[in-house]
C-alpha cells in the first residue's frame, strides 16, 4: 500500500493555527524573513478548541502528511480555556489514531505564542523534518479510501 | 459493585427478597403493579412482543392489566431503551413519573445520554437486571421459538450462548448498574430473587411495599455474579486480542471494514449518536466531484462512495468516550462487520485515557466538558522552557 518513498519528497503539511497567537507568529516569521517551506498551508481558526475532530481526519484522509494544530500556550488563552478543551479533544483523536495504528504521529499539537515567531519556524520545520522521515501518507497512494 | 456494597447500603438502603414462586419475571411483574397501585410512579416503559411475534418494542402505560403481556427480560434488544429514554425526556423532565426496566446496558446509555442533555432522568426510576445477554436479531427473526428457549436458558446460566450478541459476551457490566431499583436473580435458587435499591428514590419506593428484608440472600447472588464476571471477563479479553489483531493499521482497517455498504445502520442504531444530522450525512462532509476525480487521477484510482473508513474513525473519535458497548451497532449491520468489538475495543481505551467510565451516575461530567490545568503532558510536543506551571484546578 506504501507508494514507494520518493527521496526527493516533500511533505504537504497542514497548520491549524489560533488567530491570537500562532497565527501572529507566523505573521512574525514572516517580517522577521525566517524561512518556513513552502509546502505547509495554513489555515486560520479564531481558537485551537474550534478544531473538530472531522477538520482533522477530513485533512487527514484527504491527504495531508502531516497535520499541526497550535494554539496559546496554557494559562494564555484569549478565551480563557479553550486552549485546555483543544488539548483533550485533540488527545482523545490521537488515542483513536494510536489504539487503531493509522500514523497517529503525523498529528501535532504545538504551544506557540505571538512573540514566538523563531520558535513558530524551529516547530514547522522540525515537524517538517519529521513527517519527512516518515514518508508520504499512506492513504495517498492507495485506491481503497 | 461488591467491594462498594457497604456504601451502596448506606446511600441506598437495605436490600429486600422475593420469595421463590413466580419466578423473576412473575415476580418483577407484580412488583412493578404494586408499584403503580401505590401511586408511587404513573407509569410504566416495558418490552411488549409485536405483534408479528418476532421482535419486541417497548410501550409507555399505566393500566395495570396490561402488565400481564409485558415481556420483562427479552431475548432481543431491538431499539435500545436509552433511546426511549431519550424520546420521552429529551426536551425536559417527563409530566409523568416513569418506571423503565432495562438491561443494565440501556440504562448506562441512558446515563450518557443525560450528561449530554439527551435525557433528563429527574422523574424517571430506572430499573435494571441482572442480563444474560441479548439474542442476535438476525437469529431472533429468523426462529424466534427457539430463540426464545435459547435465551431462557440463558437466563438460567447467567450467560450468553451460541447465538448471543458478541457485545454481550464481553459485557462485564451485567448486573446492577447506577439505577434506582436493581432485580438481581443470578444464582440465587429455585427461582427467588433480590430487590436492590441503589438510590434514594428507589429506596423510598420500596420502602412503601412491605417487602421481605433480604440480606441473606446476598452472599450468593454476589458470589454467583463475581465468577460470571470472570469468565466473561476472560471472553472480552480473548476477543480484544483478536480484534487488536484485526484492526491494527491501514491494511487492518481496510480488511475490517471493506465490505462496509455505507448505510449508516451502525450510527443510527447507536443510542449515543443523537446529533440530527450527522456530519457524515451532511453535505459538506461529501467529496465534490471533481475533487474524487482529481484524487483518482493522483492515486491511479479510487473507492467510491469514497470515506467509509473516515467515517468509522470519525464516529470512534466522536462516541467512544460514551460507548455502552451495547452491541447495537453490530446488530444493526446488514454485511456483518463486527462493529461493536471494534468499537468496544476502542472505547475501552479511549475511556481509559482519560480515567472515565461510561455509564456511570448522570452526576459526572463527561471527560471532553472538562480539563485539568496540568494534564496530559505527552500530548503537545514539548520545546524550551514555556510550560507554564499553572496550578491544578477543578
Amino acid at each position: 500500500m506504501n507508494r514507494q518513498t520518493d527521496t526527493e519528497f516533500t511533505p504537504k503539511i497542514v497548520g491549524f493555527l489560533c488567530n491570537w497567537c500562532t497565527y501572529a507568529a507566523a505573521d512574525l516569521a514572516g517580517t522577521s524573513r525566517l524561512k518556513i517551506p513552502s509546502t505547509f498551508s495554513v489555515i486560520r481558526v479564531m481558537c485551537s478548541s474550534r478544531i473538530d475532530h472531522n477538520l482533522l481526519l477530513t485533512t487527514f484522509f484527504k491527504g495531508a502528511d502531516g497535520i499541526l494544530v497550535a494554539g496559546c500556550h496554557p494559562g494564555d488563552c484569549h478565551y480563557g480555556e479553550g486552549n485546555y478543551y483543544a488539548r483533550r479533544r485533540f488527545a482523545l483523536l490521537k488515542k483513536v489514531m494510536e489504539v487503531l495504528d493509522i500514523d497517529a504521529e503525523r498529528l501535532q499539537l504545538s504551544w506557540i505564542s505571538a512573540a514566538e515567531g523563531h520558535r513558530y519556524a524551529e516547530v514547522v520545520g522540525k515537524f517538517t523534518e519529521k513527517i519527512r522521515e516518515l514518508g508520504p501518507n499512506p492513504i495517498k497512494g492507495s485506491t481503497r479510501f | 459493585m461488591i467491594s462498594g456494597e457497604e456504601e451502596r447500603m448506606d446511600a441506598a438502603g437495605i436490600p429486600y427478597m422475593i420469595r421463590p414462586g413466580k419466578g423473576p419475571e412473575g415476580s418483577v411483574l407484580d412488583l412493578l403493579g404494586q408499584l403503580i397501585g401505590s401511586g408511587g410512579a404513573d407509569a410504566l416503559l416495558l418490552p411488549f412482543r409485536v405483534p408479528s411475534g418476532d421482535s419486541f418494542a417497548w410501550i409507555m402505560f399505566s393500566d395495570v392489566s396490561l402488565l400481564k403481556d409485558a415481556v420483562p427480560f427479552p431475548a432481543t434488544m431491538p431499539v435500545q431503551g436509552g433511546r426511549a429514554l431519550r424520546s420521552l425526556t429529551r426536551k425536559e423532565k417527563g409530566k409523568l413519573r416513569i418506571i423503565a426496566l432495562m438491561r443494565p446496558c440501556e440504562i448506562r446509555a441512558g446515563m450518557e445520554l443525560s450528561k449530554l442533555g439527551q435525557v433528563n432522568t429527574e422523574n424517571l426510576i430506572l430499573a435494571s437486571y441482572d442480563c444474560p445477554g441479548a439474542v442476535k436479531l438476525e437469529d431472533y427473526v429468523a426462529d424466534p421459538v427457539s430463540c426464545d428457549s435459547a435465551h431462557s436458558e440463558m437466563r438460567s446460566r447467567g450467560e450468553p450462548s451460541g447465538n448471543a450478541r458478541s457485545a454481550c459476551s464481553t459485557c462485564v457490566d451485567f448486573s446492577m448498574v447506577d439505577a434506582d431499583i436493581h432485580f438481581g436473580y443470578f444464582g440465587i435458587k429455585d427461582g427467588g430473587m433480590l430487590v436492590l435499591p441503589g438510590s434514594p428514590a428507589g429506596r423510598a419506593l420500596l420502602e412503601g411495599l412491605n417487602l421481605e428484608e433480604g440480606r441473606g440472600l446476598l452472599p450468593q447472588w454476589e458470589a454467583e455474579i463475581s465468577r460470571l464476571a470472570e469468565r466473561r471477563a476472560a471472553t472480552r479479553e480473548e476477543t480484544f486480542r483478536e480484534t487488536a489483531e484485526r484492526i491494527s493499521g491501514f491494511d487492518g482497517m481496510l480488511a475490517t471494514f471493506s465490505n462496509c455498504i455505507g448505510c449508516h445502520n451502525c450510527q443510527s442504531a447507536c443510542p449515543i449518536c443523537y446529533c440530527r444530522l450527522c456530519y457524515f450525512d451532511s453535505e459538506v462532509s461529501r467529496t465534490d466531484p471533481e475533487a474524487l476525480i482529481t484524487a483518482a487521477e493522483k492515486r491511479g484510482g479510487i473507492s467510491i462512495p469514497p470515506d467509509r473508513i473516515m467515517f468509522h474513525t470519525g464516529r470512534l473519535a466522536h462516541m467512544s468516550l460514551s460507548c455502552v458497548s451495547c452491541g447495537q451497532c453490530s446488530d444493526a449491520c446488514p454485511v456483518s462487520i463486527p462493529v461493536a468489538d471494534v468499537f468496544s475495543f476502542v472505547a475501552e481505551r479511549t475511556q481509559r485515557a482519560f480515567d472515565y467510565k461510561s455509564g456511570r451516575s448522570d452526576g459526572e461530567a463527561l471527560p471532553l466538558r472538562r480539563f485539568l490545568k496540568n494534564e496530559l503532558d505527552g500530548v503537545h510536543e514539548m520545546v524550551k522552557d514555556a510550560e507554564s506551571e499553572a496550578s491544578p484546578n477543578e
